[in-house]
């Protein structure tokens, strides 16, 4: 695992990000940022508007206050779409894999985005080798167990040769093996292709060991940031976790 | 008693949403009369978990058992009107059904409007107040009143509850937990699912913690009380068993 | 999901449906002078319509908020409900029961019961299911119903409904107002007090309104769902049946007039009311009434515009689809990861079928076989006739495919781009045929395509679906019908360069290699990237967004693509006819039956267009057989019954069969073909999956009485031991308990 360096722009600024439902506000004022080579956790209870900011990130929904920076330039304004060719790529909570495509098709779709003639066929083949589909590369999705699927997504997330990542929920019906096994992949990613990675993750073993940095959200409010020991040790995050009660 | 079998077990339970497996084998018992909070991480499959013993979801293998009896597939609206209550997460109210047309749903478990009125309003008098009101138009506390209404005035045989602190200010958590604990001294037996445990414990006689879709621990609250912290900040504490 | 704080497009469709009535009023102004009588009568008329509208779209309403089914067959049922009242109280030959008595037994109980029945075995299995074939099995109830009532009474006879009080009333100056129609307000009043009786104070209405809240908790306070289900649909369909049998002397009394102008008015009431709000569902009823009888009072549209009054409720719908905000439509809608999965054709697959295509078209050509189709007898003129309509109907089909199959969006009107190819060839070719126009065409008909995607792209499931149809029905109704449109020209014979496609025979064969030829082309453009992209917005619009799709282009081109196919189609299809009969051949109906038989046989499969033939084929075999002679009984079953309910039954069908015919065929034959290895490996991980069930399944034959609920506290002794006597009461009393 790299470690921060503090000099260094992050690739992805989500600064002052405000979010109203209604009477209901889900996130207020939160901050947060990716970088490069590293991998970042975002980690809180039910509810805190985690996959909320997720969604601000991608453009997926709006805000009333704040601005969204990908390799410090302002994308707030973007639809998804062109977020997504800015270099932001993601996966969700509940499932989005394209069902009725293979799984070499799922990749395939997103690679040719980017590129023209054999070439995003040969990427899709060498993303799917790594990720370690490669067996299954011709069945359709739907029919694959979830875990597989989540590969699947995970596979197509980086056909689009991203600069950030943001994964929602990666180990979410997975067994531990194959949590273990994602998270292996991630590290391994993010030192070879200097990606940043930003995840959303409820199994905290998982966030553990396999971020450098984390961020904790608690009713819409950013209550902590720092290493996992850190975290671990801050009292503010345990009563956020454990409730109110002596 | 001695003879008695748990008067709800869960076996093996597999279940999940589609083709996606939240539980992957999930062994619970709760004895008759006992209070169990089940703990642990969110995407854990707690709700999960309701979700199969209350019928909504049938187990995809393993078996759900009440009373001994085998009853996968059996549909949920048959085990509410044996018995079986579910508060689900997030207030379980119909917003736009004024309280009293609330409290007239309850009656399709056995009980008499007016015996579920009387009860209702003695417990929660502010809900007589607002009995004409849309319950969506309820302050957030008074609308789980509402939704513990219906575990408090139709003697279900078994109650669970999901979440029930969720974005509520503690003193009112503090309230309804009270009234939890009034019945579990009538030996009701209570299926509790938290995120904030320590509201939970003081109430459960046994915890149990689940992490990935199974239940890795069960004991008395103050064994477990470590172990959940190290669980939900994925400290390893060595203490798994 | 973005949310805008202004909604322009719900200004601009304000201020265009306003300068619109303006403008058409100026135009088509009749010159009748307006007195306060005049206004009075066309404003009682209008209601009185308007409160039949109005209660027929309550019960889509209540069954669509309860179920969560979309019931295209309600004005099926309402068309049937008629028709038996017509017999047993008007039908001269008939029994001759009273009116109110014959109105009686059928709003009360004879609808009732076929609502009951429907739900039983049909309705309940749809409320999971896929929305295309949740849509596909009610409008297939639809066209089953409608063929029924007009197979049972037929159209030999002219039938009319009367008048209660034989159309006595009393005179508003000089303008007779009947009771009939006093009566109608009345009634309508009463229903709707009624209504609000039984929805706010019996506990079974409060429960109805509970399941627009929150499914889930209803059953888990114990409520049955399959009762309030029932109830429903007992309700809606008892509520159809009384607006079918007071509309029925307003209007031309045959099934597919009295469909249309039901269900059309109530889907466009229930759309205002946002499939939700009873009151503006009443509000919407009363104004679709009303704008038809003071437009029939004030204006005269004139020969050029012949059937604009049965485009108004089309237009209400239109305005209203894309005005609104979208509601959250999908009560109790599962999401679940079990959508139909199709794969893609291989392309020596599809080469090998249209190569196969060809040469079946190539040998007949030559008469290598003589299948004695070369010998002009009269039924092989009736056999290639069919054979014509049916290639023409597949290649129509075909457009359906990219659009509904691949992409996802629903369309009720592929006749309605169809038409317009057929227009612009009328144009561009003239008198001459020539078919090197069809390409341009094809080109052309691809901006009309996105013109409606752009309306569309917002849209999803079922408001896309009635968009489609209110387009359908504004095409048929208002655009094509004028007589500059389609004037009595009939079309020429194809011709490319001195070739002239002169005989059926020979455009029959030309079509059999245009259909093999564009079923290949797609084929391979499901393989391209485009497919590709299709298909991944379907599966997930949210997932394509992120990987880079731009959504709302994509949408347009699989638009303009489908458009140009429809509109190619299109020229074949008016050639086929050799002049278009622009106030029949746009029917809904005809609308219908292709998107029906196209979704029985599988819509992601271009080879399933070929299914479409299904009605011709069967028909030439009849007629086949007739000639031969001696199979009376097997010719009734393949004319009368076959080719006649074939299609609902199809579609009805999809309730078990929902990824289609084709799909299903092929998907047995699949794993037998060598180089299918992908499909022996998805059977094996099927019947793995199935054991795995049907281990878990096991305990699922025990059901959880309430005499087993007595022996679990027997077993623990529950009531002695733990709470004072009534603690557990009703959790033991059989009859709360029962199962």
């Amino acid at each position: 695992m790299s470690e921060i360096d503090p000099s260094g722009a992050a690739v992805l600024e989500a600064e002052d990000i405000t979010v109203q439902f209604g009477g209901l506000r889900a996130l207020s004022h939160a901050t947060i940022t990716a970088h490069s080579g590293v991998i970042t956790g975002l980690i809180g209870p039910n509810g805190a508007g985690k996959t909320t900011l997720f969604n601000v990130i991608t453009g997926h929904q709006n805000t009333v206050t704040g601005a969204v920076r990908l390799g410090g330039r302002d994308v707030t304004r973007l639809g998804v779409h062109r977020r997504a060719r800015k270099g932001l790529s993601r996966t969700f909570q509940k499932l989005e894999a394209f069902n009725s495509l293979s799984a070499r098709d799922n990749v395939l779709v997103a690679a040719e985005m980017y590129g023209a003639g054999t070439g995003p066929a040969r990427l899709a083949d060498d993303i799917l080798e790594r990720v370690g589909l490669a067996d299954v590369a011709d069945i359709t999705v739907g029919t694959l167990p979830t875990g597989t699927a989540r590969l699947v997504e995970l596979a197509r997330a980086l056909a689009v040769r991203p600069r950030v990542l943001l994964l929602d929920e990666a180990s979410s019906g997975l067994t531990e093996e194959e949590t273990a096994a994602v998270g292996d992949l991630l590290i391994q990613l993010v030192a070879e292709d200097d990606l940043a990675v930003l995840l959303v993750e409820h199994d905290m073993s998982f966030v553990m060991n396999t971020c450098s940095q984390i961020h904790v959200l608690d009713f819409g409010q950013m209550i902590a940031a720092g290493s996992p020991e850190e975290v671990q040790g801050n009292e503010t995050v345990r009563a956020a976790y454990l409730g109110t009660g002596s | 008693m001695t003879t008695a079998a748990p008067l709800l077990e869960l076996r093996g339970v597999r279940a999940g949403y589609g083709i996606i497996d939240v539980l992957h084998g999930v062994d619970l018992v709760l004895q008759p009369g006992e209070v169990l909070a089940l703990l642990g991480p969110n995407g854990a499959g707690k709700s999960t978990t309701l979700a199969v013993a209350s019928g909504q979801i049938e187990p995809s293998s393993g078996q759900l058992l009440i009373g001994g009896r085998e009853v996968n597939g059996a549909r949920p609206d048959a085990l509410a009107r044996s018995g079986v209550c579910l508060v689900p997460e997030g207030r379980g109210i119909f917003p736009n059904l004024t309280v009293t047309e609330n409290l007239r749903m309850m009656t399709f478990a056995g009980t008499s409007l007016s015996a579920i009125q009387e009860k209702a309003y003695e417990l929660f008098p502010r809900l007589e107040e607002r009995r004409r009101q849309l319950a969506g138009t309820l302050s957030g506390g008074e609308q789980q009143m509402l939704a513990m209404a219906r575990a408090m005035a139709t003697d279900p045989a078994l109650l669970m509850l999901d979440e029930l602190s969720m974005g509520l200010a503690p003193i009112i958590v503090d309230e309804l937990y009270s009234q939890v604990a009034t019945l579990a001294r009538t030996g009701l037996s209570i299926l509790i699912v938290e995120q904030f445990a320590k509201t939970v414990l003081g109430v459960a006689d046994t915890a149990a913690i689940m992490l990935h879709g199974r239940v890795t621990r069960t004991g008395r609250p103050d064994e477990i009380a470590e172990e959940l912290t190290a669980a939900y900040l994925g400290i390893e504490s060595g203490g798994h068993q | 999901m973005r949310t805008s704080g202004l909604r322009p497009s719900l200004i601009f469709a304000i201020l265009a449906s306003l300068g619109f009535l303006v403008v058409v009023s100026w135009q088509s102004w009749a010159g009748n002078t307006v007195t306060l009588d005049s206004l009075l009568v066309a404003t009682i008329a209008g209601l009185s319509v308007g409160s039949l509208y109005a209660i027929s779209a309550t019960g889509l309403v209540v069954v669509y908020t309860t179920t969560g089914t979309f019931n295209f067959a309600h004005g099926g049922i309402g068309v049937f409900s008629a028709f038996l009242y017509w017999e047993l109280a008007e039908n001269k030959d008939g029994i001759g029961l009273p009116r109110l008595f014959a109105l009686i037994l059928v709003v009360l109980v004879v609808a009732p019961a076929i609502g009951v029945f429907l739900d039983l075995i049909l309705m309940r299995r749809l409320r999971t299911a896929d929305l295309v074939v949740q849509l596909m099995v009610t409008v297939g109830l639809m066209v089953f119903l409608l063929t029924l009532t007009g197979q049972l009474w037929q159209a030999d006879q002219a039938r009319s409904v009367g008048f209660f009080w034989e159309g006595q009333g009393f005179f508003i100056g000089e303008f007779k107002v009947t009771w009939h129609r006093y009566m109608v307000i009345v009634v309508a009043a009463a229903i709707a007090l009624l209504l609000r009786l039984l929805l706010y104070r019996t506990r079974i209405g409060v429960a109805m309104r509970a399941v627009v809240d929150n499914r889930e908790l209803t059953a888990l306070n114990g409520a049955r769902p399959g009762m309030l289900s029932s109830f429903a649909w007992a309700l809606g369909s008892s509520l159809a049946a009384l607006a079918g049998i007071l509309i029925a002397p307003e209007v031309q009394f045959s099934p597919a007039n009295l469909n249309d102008v039901m269900l059309i008015a109530a889907i466009a009431a229930a759309a205002l009311g946002q499939l939700r709000s009873l009151p503006l569902t009443v509000v919407g009823g009363l104004l679709i009434g009303l704008l038809q009888q003071h437009n029939a009072q004030w204006l005269s549209h004139g020969a050029d515009w012949p059937f604009t009054r049965l485009a108004i409720a089309p237009i209400v719908l239109f305005l209203v689809v894309l005005a609104l905000p979208q509601a959250r439509l999908e009560v109790g809608r599962v999401a679940t990861n079990l959508r139909p999965v199709e794969r893609t054709t291989n392309w020596a697959e599809g080469a090998f079928g249209s190569v196969a295509l060809i040469v079946v078209a190539i040998v007949l050509a030559n008469g290598w076989l003589d299948f004695g189709v070369w010998d002009p007898g009269p039924w092989n003129q009736i056999a290639l006739n069919n054979g014509i309509a049916a290639m023409v109907i597949a290649l129509i089909g075909l457009s359906l495919v990219p659009l509904t199959g691949w992409a996802g969006q629903i369309n009720f009107a592929p006749l309605a781009f169809a038409g317009f190819g057929a227009f612009l060839f009328l144009k561009l070719a003239g008198e001459s045929g020539n078919a090197l126009w069809i390409p341009v065409v094809g080109l052309l008909c691809a901006p009309l395509g996105a013109i409606v995607a752009l309306f569309a792209a917002r849209l999803s499931g079922l408001y896309l679906a009635l968009l489609s149809l209110a387009f359908a029905l504004l095409m048929a109704k208002l655009v094509y019908p004028h007589p500059k449109i389609f004037p009595t020209h009939t079309f020429a014979d194809l011709s490319v360069g001195s070739y002239t496609l002169d005989s059926r025979y020979r455009f029959f064969l030309a079509l059999i290699i245009v259909f093999a030829v564009m079923m290949f082309a797609l084929v391979l453009l499901r393989r391209s990237r485009f497919g590709r992209r299709w298909v991944a917005m379907q599966d997930s619009q949210a997932a394509a967004a992120t990987i880079g799709v731009n959504v709302i282009l994509t949408k347009v081109i699989v638009y303009a693509t489908s458009a140009a196919l429809a509109g190619m189609a299109g020229v074949f299809w008016a050639i086929s006819k050799n002049s278009i009969d622009s106030g029949r051949d746009f029917e809904l109906l005809a609308n219908f039956e292709i998107v029906l038989l196209m979704a029985a046989a599988g819509l992601a499969m271009p080879a399933a267009a070929l299914f479409l033939s299904f009605r011709f084929v069967i028909e030439a075999l009849g007629g086949r057989l007739d000639e031969a002679g001696s199979f009376g009984p097997l010719v009734w079953f393949l004319d009368s019954f076959l080719a006649k309910f074939g299609p609902g039954l199809l579609a009805i069908g999809m309730v078990v069969n929902q990824r289609g015919a084709v799909f299903e065929m092929g998907k047995g034959f699949a794993p037998l073909l060598p180089w299918r290895r992908d499909a022996r490996r998805e059977l094996a991980l099927e019947r793995e999956r199935g054991r795995v069930r049907e281990i878990g399944g096991l305990g699922l034959t025990e059901p959880f009485t309430g005499e087993a609920l007595l022996e679990i506290d027997h077993e623990l002794g529950v009531v002695d031991d733990i709470t004072p006597a009534e603690g557990y009461r009703h959790a033991v009393h059989p009859e709360v308990a029962d199962v």
